[in-house]
């Protein structure tokens, strides 16, 4: 690496909208939860009507950040549809490399190896080449799916003729519900109740995972400030990150 | 008498005696024509009977005598009884229920079916599990249903073969059938399976409350209800009407213990005066106006009595709604149970966080410390070619 000094080490990692993005979608997370298991569980640290009226709040907010603003974050990157694609694949999408890195990962947490760097930003081309950590683009991918799973269970629950433009949603989703719902024994809208449920730790599980092993470590702490404030990376912290340096592929060639 | 008053008072005598003269034809053409009702009973329990018998606006006998209707057949309430001598049918119609359905079934048509219980397909399409006066009952059925005018199914054994269908290691083998549904499956009603297309008009619950009943054979026989023109837009997806079994309502919502689960005062043992919920009560799955309508002469309902609602008017009971007292989000799923996997999942991922936090901050190597994965350019390069 080079001087530590050098201004240049210092790039973009996550944008103004990447942070919003990250932020609102945390604490709409959390208030759903939370007041998702005071409905469920009947706790009594508020009351019912608070705990709905929260919950359906963050609903637009956790809708809003993830079906409009991440997928704008996600493809505002990039040039051209072919890159726009790339970039995707890259960033978000767990690939071979990406199963190299989590192998490493694990020996090194046993004592073997070094652990891999998993941000990895072109000089040349001016932008990351990978900036995961491999778990978190498995998570990342379930996390959508998750989403969408308790989003359209959660549809049923709140109003169980639901329509939008004069759309049956709600009786659609509960149609479908009821033809997978007879083979688990359960009723269609007693189906979607579970689901929300399971989804919900599904969450915690998630939150636990991302917070509790990901991002729990010394040299992970310097993305918290990143993703919460600064946007900002030094590359010149070799802790998980490596930059490929310009002209270090033609050098590497000459050689 | 002027001019006037003498034609005033001819014109009222001869009106008067207009009336006189055809009252009882007049009268005979005000009422209602009579309206001919087959009640067939199928396997079951005869508990919805029992309930129609305790139907108090209308009663059952009110009921029979406004709408004009003519009872043709209720093997639980006429006075025939099947007799058999030497193996034949004896005596006449008269005395002799088994001779009666046989006449009606080959002289009458157009009347109001209600089919109470299943039919017996079983076994191997058979249908002998169900025998009557020598006949199977899928034979009669086949018959009765193809002339109706209407078939009204009450009763969850009628809608959705309900308990007969139930999972039992006997199921396949009795094969019992609801009329447009077997369980939630239209394609085994045994309407479909005998290619009958008379429309079916399904009153749920295990026991039928007699006022969706009544109500609903009212708004037949009265025409308020044209079958089968109306029929699409007034029943749901299960042929149930939407006035008594709402698609957008559920049980829950007009609890009158609706206030406890809204301060989350949920009772966790039976007896208890506050919400079911955590006591299995299927109140939120359960499309029906119980809560508002009650039962028992309107006085009370099943959660407001203290049993919480076990869900018998939806297509899959009781498959769909047990165990009765468990709650569905603690009933497990493929032979697991949603709370102990998410406690075991999470309580797992906590430990493996604390253990990585401690790998990573105590049990620290000192290179690592120092800073690691420094890989230089070159290297990296290098690997790259």
């Amino acid at each position: 690496m080079k001087s530590n000094n050098n201004p240049s080490m210092v790039v973009e990692r996550y944008t103004v909208t990447d942070r919003i993005a990250h932020t609102v979608h945390a604490i709409a997370m959390i208030v759903l939860i939370i007041t998702g298991l005071k409905i469920y569980a009947g706790w009594d640290f508020m009351s019912f009507h608070s705990a709905r009226a929260l919950h359906m709040i963050a609903v637009p907010f956790l809708l809003a950040v993830n079906w409009i603003l991440i997928p704008y974050n996600i493809f505002s990157e990039g040039h051209g549809l072919m890159g726009k694609i790339s970039h995707f694949m890259d960033h978000y999408i767990f690939g071979p490399k990406d199963a190299a890195r989590l192998s490493d990962i694990i020996k090194n947490f046993f004592g073997k190896g070094k652990y891999p760097a998993f941000s990895i930003y072109d000089e040349e081309k001016g932008h990351y080449e990978t900036k995961l950590h491999p778990l978190m683009k498995i998570l990342i991918v379930l996390e959508g799916t998750a989403l969408f799973l308790i989003a359209v269970s959660g549809i049923v629950l709140y109003k169980l003729d639901w329509s939008l433009f004069g759309l049956p949603i709600a009786s659609w989703i509960t149609s479908i519900a009821g033809l997978i719902a007879p083979a688990l024994g359960m009723s269609a809208v007693g189906f979607l109740r579970f689901l929300h449920l399971l989804m919900t730790y599904w969450f915690v599980f998630e939150l636990v995972i991302h917070v509790g092993i990901l991002e729990f470590d010394p040299h992970v702490w310097k993305y918290y400030k990143a993703i919460f404030w600064t946007g900002k990376e030094d590359l010149s912290d070799a802790h998980y990150s490596e930059y490929i340096e310009k002209y270090s592929r033609f050098d590497a060639k000459k050689h | 008498m002027d001019r006037r008053t003498f034609i005033k008072a001819v014109g009222v005598l001869g009106a008067s005696l207009f009336l006189q003269a055809y009252k009882s034809d007049l009268v005979k053409a005000l009422e209602l024509s009579e309206t001919k009702v087959l009640w067939l009973h199928g396997v079951e329990c005869t508990g919805c009977t029992v309930s129609m018998l305790d139907g108090g606006s209308p009663d059952i006998v009110e009921l029979l005598r406004v709408l004009n209707l003519k009872l043709l057949f209720q093997d639980v309430l006429m006075m025939q009884q099947g007799i058999f001598v030497d193996g034949k049918p004896a005596n006449t119609s008269e005395l002799n229920s088994d001779i009666l359905l046989e006449e009606i079934l080959d002289n009458e048509k157009g009347y109001v079916l209600i089919s109470e219980g299943g039919v017996p397909n079983g076994p191997a399409g058979s249908g002998r599990y169900m025998v009557i006066g020598g006949k199977t009952y899928k034979e009669t059925y086949e018959k009765a249903a193809k002339n109706a005018s209407v078939i009204i199914a009450i009763g969850q054994c009628a809608t959705h073969s309900g308990v007969n269908a139930a999972e039992s290691e006997i199921k396949e083998l009795l094969d019992h059938r609801g009329i447009a549904f077997t369980m939630e499956d239209s394609s085994k009603g045994i309407v479909n399976l005998l290619g009958i297309n008379t429309p079916v008009i399904n009153i749920n619950g295990c026991p039928a409350h007699p006022d969706w009943v009544f109500l609903t054979i009212s708004a037949v026989v009265l025409g308020k209800i044209k079958v089968p023109d109306d029929l699409p837009y007034l029943l749901d997806e299960w042929k149930r009407p939407k006035i008594f079994f709402p698609p957008d309502h559920v049980i829950h919502d007009n609890c009158p213990r609706r206030g406890y689960y809204d301060h989350g005062e949920l009772d966790l043992t039976v007896g208890g005066g506050k919400c079911l919920w955590k006591l299995g009560c299927k109140g939120p799955y359960s499309h029906a106006d119980c809560a508002t309508r009650h039962w028992n002469a309107h006085l009370s309902f099943c959660p407001q009595a203290g049993s919480p609602c076990i869900g018998c008017v939806e297509p899959g009971f009781p498959d769909s709604t047990r165990p009765f007292f468990v709650e569905i989000e603690d009933s497990g799923l493929v032979g697991t149970h949603l709370h102990t996997v998410a406690g075991v999942a999470i309580g797992g991922a906590l430990l493996a966080a604390g253990a990585h936090a401690v790998r990573r901050t105590v049990l620290k190597k000192p290179e690592e410390k120092e800073g690691y994965a420094e890989e230089s350019v070159s290297e990296k390069a290098e690997g790259e070619k």
